[in-house]
């Protein structure tokens, strides 16, 4: 076995090899803050970045139209990485970010005035699910222990709960379906949702590897030497869920403005939640970038070879998807990516 | 002023009185001895010290300042730090990573703070594991997670540095080794109190010794004063002896 995958190095190493120099110049410019990578890394990463920005003009209607809905499950898979990934204070409640992002929109809309300009209901929807993420966070976040993810369990329960008992407000049960899509061209729809993914995902890998990621990932692994090393270690655990819950409300204005409405079906049902969790597990937890991957590897599978190409009922859809899921968490608990990211590094050539 | 003043601490777990009404000061520069037989109170001490307990009554004093109620970070930027008895390295990071984690600011907007490489190999020189950063603890013989542990309280900066049972598991001539870089920590200005469960390795070290026994403050002065109290060899002749 060791001899195959030698053989298969020496190969891969040459092509790792001639990549180095392009590798290099990335190094030495952006390795400080992003981390280095070999030939092979730098070809994952640019390739991937290059497939995702090309997509249209090589895929078919089917397939950007799921890469549309999976950049957008990306966005809330990262988001939740830097948080519960990073911390391991897991939270089953993050659709309440979102939520609450896309109901300020959608509720602005219908309540105060039709006509309110994006550039208003935007930015006050992001807020709002930074001013939620608080109301969660500050009471919780000073626990230990399992009573965090309960809470965040728990304050999905009440917001569905809440939707039906101000139903001329939120529409109740079937919401409210006024809100204008950025566009119907699935061309440009789905460069709304992939540019402003992209760039999260850049904002948040370089905090993931800057001091506070080294710090987010230290609470997971010993709380207590995070204090005794003079840091307050429950002040990350807040501004955490603060950062997760900007872009978690940035993916929930994106999800409103691509249904053209809410419900709660759609944005709160801790289903939703769990989903979160499950991409960003498959992908890799604490890594960022492997939420991402496993954004666009679920749903693209879920929604484009097993709908358009398989054709395959939701039912089973979904059992594939979470058959899949359960694959993962038993066989390759870090994750698809961060495997596929650990191989390329032992088959490239050495580095230097 | 003394540099630390404990007043009257006590603290109860439960019905359990570890620590009752005990008293002792520390002097800038001192190395002070703090013994007792097992389950006498001295690692409360230091948790009540460094905030990780609520004190039940008492008061703890830092340079003048009263950090009976600090949490554990703040007393750690005040110039406090403590090298737990039991080893707790982050098992996922090479040891110039935990290192690092110690120097680190607390502050959500220092994205880059932190020591450089040098001043990290510095740390660690200071206790002789430069020549280990890259390895992770689970590869380090005991010895060396200790003394990993010491470079991360090294790491704070401190003042005052509480030691509990720095030389459990080590041998003779590893105690010898850091008995000696103790004494040199104490050269560069740093003030210490080291807990033992007896004598033997502090006889040398320290300028004066505390003896706790049930909680209770049992005895003071210097290590050939308490090796002759009979009080002390009746509190420790039930168990292991001085
Ligand atoms: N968190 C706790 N909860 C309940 N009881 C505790 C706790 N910590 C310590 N104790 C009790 O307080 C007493 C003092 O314990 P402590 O660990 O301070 O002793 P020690 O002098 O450090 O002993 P050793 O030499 O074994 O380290 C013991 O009876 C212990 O069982
Ligand atoms: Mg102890």
């Amino acid at each position: 076995m060791s001899s195959a995958t030698d053989r298969l190095s020496t190969a891969t190493g040459r092509i790792d090899q001639s990549l180095q120099p392009l590798a290099d110049v990335y190094n030495r410019l952006f390795g400080d803050y992003f981390g280095e990578m070999n030939g092979l890394q730098f070809v994952l990463i640019f390739g991937t970045a290059a497939a995702l920005l090309t997509a249209p003009f090589w895929g078919n209607f089917g397939l950007v139209r799921a890469m549309t809905v999976a950049a957008i499950w990306a966005i809330f898979a990262m988001s939740w990485d830097i948080q519960s990934g990073y911390t391991g204070y897991i939270s089953f409640g993050h659709s309440v970010l979102s939520g609450a992002a896309g109901y300020t929109t959608a509720m602005l809309i219908h309540n105060v005035n039709p006509e309110l300009s994006m550039m208003i209901t935007i930015p006050v929807s992001i807020f709002a699910a930074l001013v939620v993420g608080l109301l969660v966070a500050l009471p919780s976040l000073r626990l230990t222990g399992p009573y965090f993810s309960l809470i965040t369990f728990v304050a999905v329960l009440i917001f569905y709960r809440l939707i039906p008992s101000f139903s001329q407000y939120t529409g109740g049960e079937t919401g409210i379906q006024s809100v204008e899509v950025f566009t119907y061209a699935p061309v440009a729809r789905y460069y709304y949702m992939v540019v402003p993914m992209l760039l999260i995902a850049v904002v948040l890998t370089l905090i993931a590897r800057s001091n506070i990621g080294l710090i987010l990932m230290s609470i997971r692994e010993n709380e207590a030497a995070v204090n005794a090393a003079g840091i307050n270690a429950t002040k990350f655990k807040i501004f955490s869920f603060a950062l997760s819950s900007i872009p978690m409300g940035i993916g929930g204005v994106l999800l409103v403005h691509f249904s053209g409405g809410v419900d709660p079906t759609t944005f709160i049902v801790v289903d939703r939640s769990i989903e979160m969790i499950a991409i960003a597990v498959l992908g890799g937890m604490s890594s960022i970038l492997g939420p991402l991957g496993g954004a666009f590897f679920l749903i693209v599978l879920r929604d484009y070879i097993l709908t358009d190409i398989a054709n395959l009922g939701s039912s089973i859809r979904w059992t594939v998807f979470w058959a899949l899921v359960l694959l993962v968490l038993v066989f390759a608990r870090d994750g698809v990516f961060r495997k596929l990211w650990h191989g390329l590094d032992r088959i490239g050539g050495d580095r230097r | 002023m003394s540099l630390l003043e404990v007043d009257g601490l006590t603290k109860k777990f439960g019905g359990l009185v570890a620590v009752d009404d005990f008293s002792f000061d520390v002097e800038e520069g001192e190395i002070v001895g703090l013994i007792g037989p097992n389950g006498s109170g001295k690692s409360t001490v230091f948790n009540c010290i460094m905030g990780l307990y609520d004190v039940t009554d008492g008061s703890i004093t830092f340079n003048g300042d009263d950090i009976t109620d600090d949490a554990t970070h703040e007393v750690v930027n005040k110039g406090l730090s403590r090298v737990s008895q039991e080893s707790n390295p982050i098992q996922e990071m090479p040891v110039a990573g935990n290192i690092k984690l110690f120097t680190l600011p607390n502050s959500i907007r220092s994205f880059y703070g932190g020591a450089s490489e040098e001043e990290i190999y510095e740390y660690a020189a200071r206790i002789d594991i430069e020549d280990k950063l890259h390895e992770m603890p689970s590869e380090l013989p005991h010895a060396d997670v200790r003394r990993l542990e010491i470079a991360k309280s090294l790491a704070t900066e401190p003042e005052l540095m509480l030691l509990d049972e720095p030389f459990a598991g080590m041998n003779q001539a590893e105690i010898a080794e850091l008995a000696d870089q103790i004494e040199g920590f104490r050269e560069e200005g740093m003030t210490m109190i080291v807990v033992d469960h007896n004598m033997g390795g502090l006889m040398e070290l320290v300028d004066r010794i505390v003896v706790l026994n049930n909680g209770d403050f049992l005895a003071e002065g210097t290590p050939e004063e308490i090796a002759e109290n009979e009080r002390v060899q009746e509190a420790y002749l039930a168990g292991e002896g001085l």
